[in-house]
């Protein structure tokens, strides 16, 4: 792990008229860092995950990205950055192809049929390239989404509850995929209710509640048992 | 090719294939267009010649038909939250806007190009003769209209009345269009020469040249959270 | 969230009081002028006099709107609250005297012309620019997020301002092309002096009137605003309703 910081959050806040989502989270993670981020509903973790993207604007604070905040107006850093929400942001009436070519011509991407081709196989989806993704079913659907989140090989992965309505072998190769993603050189944070997978993969752990960050440690300083107990009876049941 | 037109072409070109596809915008613009001027043929007393008010039909005609596809042309960015997923990339906002529009305009155009002889069999109209002068009407109309409805279509997609505040938005705003475009296409239909046109022509390109800009500019304040 | 700034309040209040108290001499000497010493206007008659509340009128409902515009645009630019607090008061004013002249206007006409509405162009365009403030106030309550109906509304402020013109011009063009039988003088006879001293008196009133009520309306916004931010810190400092305490240890 490198030592500077990829991405930082500095006194972020992110108010909807006087109801708060995001009251104030400060953090940054370093370079190659994993970091999973546990909460109930309602936490606003989604919304964070946002304005970490960029998409949002924090009401006060702001995110830096390589040391640098962000610059609203101009594109550039915006390929630096991947998103995977439950949301998939495909279109269902374009082939799976289709929707990677979108998003590959987007971004400028060199030798693209070859990207396309590298990231379908990697989800098991190249057979299914010339189908339409209306046709795809939810774990399929997330699957290509995480081969569109990675197209652009990103330095900096969200990944905001993937686990979300995915069978059993869909969960399986975004799980393989997640740990190709711990290679020293890509930064993640993962969003997720699934403790054990969250648990798994973690460098670091944090937990929010409320709009807030109520804890955040090394993976090594938490015992999973405990964390378990203590998480589902506090913070109100995994799911 | 930049960056820029590639991104372009890329959401144009997009926006296209999903049209093609569903065809939907197509079909309802087209058919309420149908239905204008058949419920026209009716409405009008069988003495008032349906030359005489041509321009008018056919505008009024065409900017509601065309505000029917506008109130479409969000859609398919709504259904996985898509339009989320084009804001991540790199992006520049007025390339998304400049391809909606193409992409609306060419629809529009699609939908001109079959209203127009619609209109032309109900009511008798002399479509031949200053075809190309009409051509270039409708295409100057056009332009002014998508770029003023590809970055309103935009807002009333956010709001809760949706739609339904797309004709609040856009039709006061619209009535330079409607002045010009109406009365330059009477001309042409009773046999004026084009170049009397000149005029509104060079009012519709001011237009059209202004609101491309100034969409293409604020659009990004629009598409943001 | 604007910080509650009591020194740029109290003097916004002052000015306001200020400005409150020339507009009303000024509106007062206008009505007593417009009453007492201006001449009945030979063709139109009596009626001819709501001219002098009419037309000022209109020159406030568009002074109002190209304020919007700049603060919109500014607001969409510099991101700042008060360019919009001071946009949505010159909204509320603009379109009061909007809605003044449209009433003007008719009672006029119907006395003047015989007719409750002609397709005067200066109407016409105040008509329009009506329809354009509504939308601004509807576009502001319509959204989800209030920011984001700040947002659209100063882009249809920016729009509308740019579009104004071109809607005039079309008006103007459409009129040349379908003379009316009325020919229309607003003015009437100018070589009366006292009818320009009145309508001179009339701007200036009027236009110190319009600041004046911006001013009195943007202090009640920075008011409201500031009551806003203070709720807002209130729910910042209130405990976290779920455990504050750390999950484990």
């Amino acid at each position: 792990m490198t030592a500077a910081p990829v991405l930082e959050a500095r006194a972020v806040e992110k108010w909807y008229g006087v109801h708060p989502a995001v009251r104030r989270v400060d953090f940054s993670l370093a370079g190659g860092e994993f970091l999973t981020l546990f909460g109930p509903n309602g936490a606003g973790k989604s919304t964070l995950l946002r304005l970490l993207s960029g998409t949002l604007r924090p009401t006060r604070g702001e995110v830096h990205l390589n040391g640098q905040p962000l610059q609203y107006g101009d594109p550039e850093w915006r390929a630096r950055i991947g998103v995977l929400s439950h949301q998939s942001f495909l279109y269902g009436q374009l082939t799976a192809e289709e929707n990677l070519r979108l998003y590959g011509r987007l971004y400028g991407l060199p030798d693209l049929p070859g990207r396309i081709e590298g990231r379908l196989r990697e989800v098991g989806l190249w057979e299914r390239r010339a189908d339409a993704a209306r046709g795809f079913s939810r774990g399929m659907i997330q699957r290509l989404a995480l081969a569109r989140t990675l197209l652009h090989d990103p330095e900096v992965v969200l990944l905001d509850e993937p686990y979300t309505g995915l069978d059993p072998h869909a969960a399986r190769v975004l799980r393989g995929v997640l740990e190709q993603l711990k290679d020293g050189r890509r930064t993640v944070l993962l969003v997720t209710h699934n403790l054990s997978q969250g648990l798994e993969l973690a460098d670091r752990v944090a937990v929010q509640v409320g709009g807030r960050w109520i804890s955040d440690e090394p993976r090594a300083a938490v015992d999973a048992a405990r964390f378990e107990h203590v998480y589902t009876e506090r913070v109100g049941g995994a799911r | 090719m930049s960056a820029f037109v590639r991104q372009v072409l890329a959401i144009a070109g997009k926006d296209l294939t999903l049209e093609a596809r569903s065809r939907e915008r197509l079909v309802s613009m087209l058919t309420f267009a149908v239905l204008v001027a058949v419920i026209f043929s009716f409405a009008l007393d069988p003495t008032v010649r349906g030359r005489s008010i041509a321009g008018a039909m056919l505008w009024v005609t065409v900017i509601f038909a065309g505000m029917l596809g506008l109130g479409r042309s969000f859609a398919s960015e709504r259904e996985q939250d898509a339009l989320l997923g084009l804001l991540l990339a790199p992006l520049d906002r007025s390339a998304l806007f400049l391809g909606k529009f193409l992409a609306n305009l060419l629809i529009l155009l699609v939908t001109e190009l079959v209203i127009f002889p619609v209109y032309a069999l109900f009511f008798q109209l002399p479509l031949g003769r200053g075809v190309g002068g009409l051509a270039l009407v409708v295409l100057l109309a056009s332009v002014g209209f998508m770029a003023l409805g590809t970055l309103f279509s935009a807002v009333a997609a956010h709001t809760r009345l949706g739609e339904t505040m797309l004709p609040i938005l856009l039709l006061p705003l619209l009535l330079p269009v409607v002045i010009f475009a109406a009365s330059a296409t009477q001309h042409l239909l009773i046999g004026r020469p084009l170049a009397e046109q000149a005029s509104a022509l060079r009012m519709l390109l001011a237009f059209d040249v202004i609101f491309v800009v100034v969409g293409a500019l604020v659009f990004g304040a629009v598409v943001e959270e | 969230m604007t910080e509650v700034q009591t020194d740029s309040l109290a003097s916004t209040r002052r000015w306001a009081i200020g400005l409150s108290l020339a507009a009303a001499a000024g509106v007062l000497a206008t009505l007593w002028m417009v009453f007492f010493y201006v001449p009945t206007e030979s063709t139109m008659g009596v009626v001819q006099r709501i001219f002098y509340v009419h037309v000022p009128s209109a020159w406030n409902a568009f002074l109002a709107f190209v304020i919007v515009a700049l603060c919109s645009l500014g607001y969409l630019w510099l991101h700042d609250d008060r360019l919009d607090a001071i946009a949505v008061s010159a909204a509320e004013i603009g379109v009061i005297f909007t809605t003044i002249v449209l009433t003007t206007g008719p009672l006029w006409a119907s006395i003047a012309w015989g007719a409750w509405w002609v397709w005067d162009p200066r109407l016409t365009l105040t008509l329009l620019l009506w329809f354009i403030y509504v939308g601004y106030f509807m576009l502001r309550g319509a959204t989800e997020n209030p920011e984001r109906g700040k947002r659209f509304a100063a882009v249809l402020g920016i729009v509308g301002a740019i579009d104004i013109p071109l809607i005039h011009l079309s008006v103007l063009w459409f009129r040349s092309q379908h003379p009316k039988p009325v020919i229309l003088k607003p003015e009437g006879p100018t070589a009366d002096p006292r009818i320009v001293q009145t309508l001179l008196l009339g701007f200036l009133s009027f236009t110190l009137l319009f600041f004046a009520l911006l001013l009195l309306r943007y202090g009640v916004e920075r008011m409201r605003r500031s009551v806003e931010a203070l709720r807002y810190r209130q729910a910042m400092d209130s405990p976290v309703t779920h455990d504050s305490q750390g999950v484990y240890r």
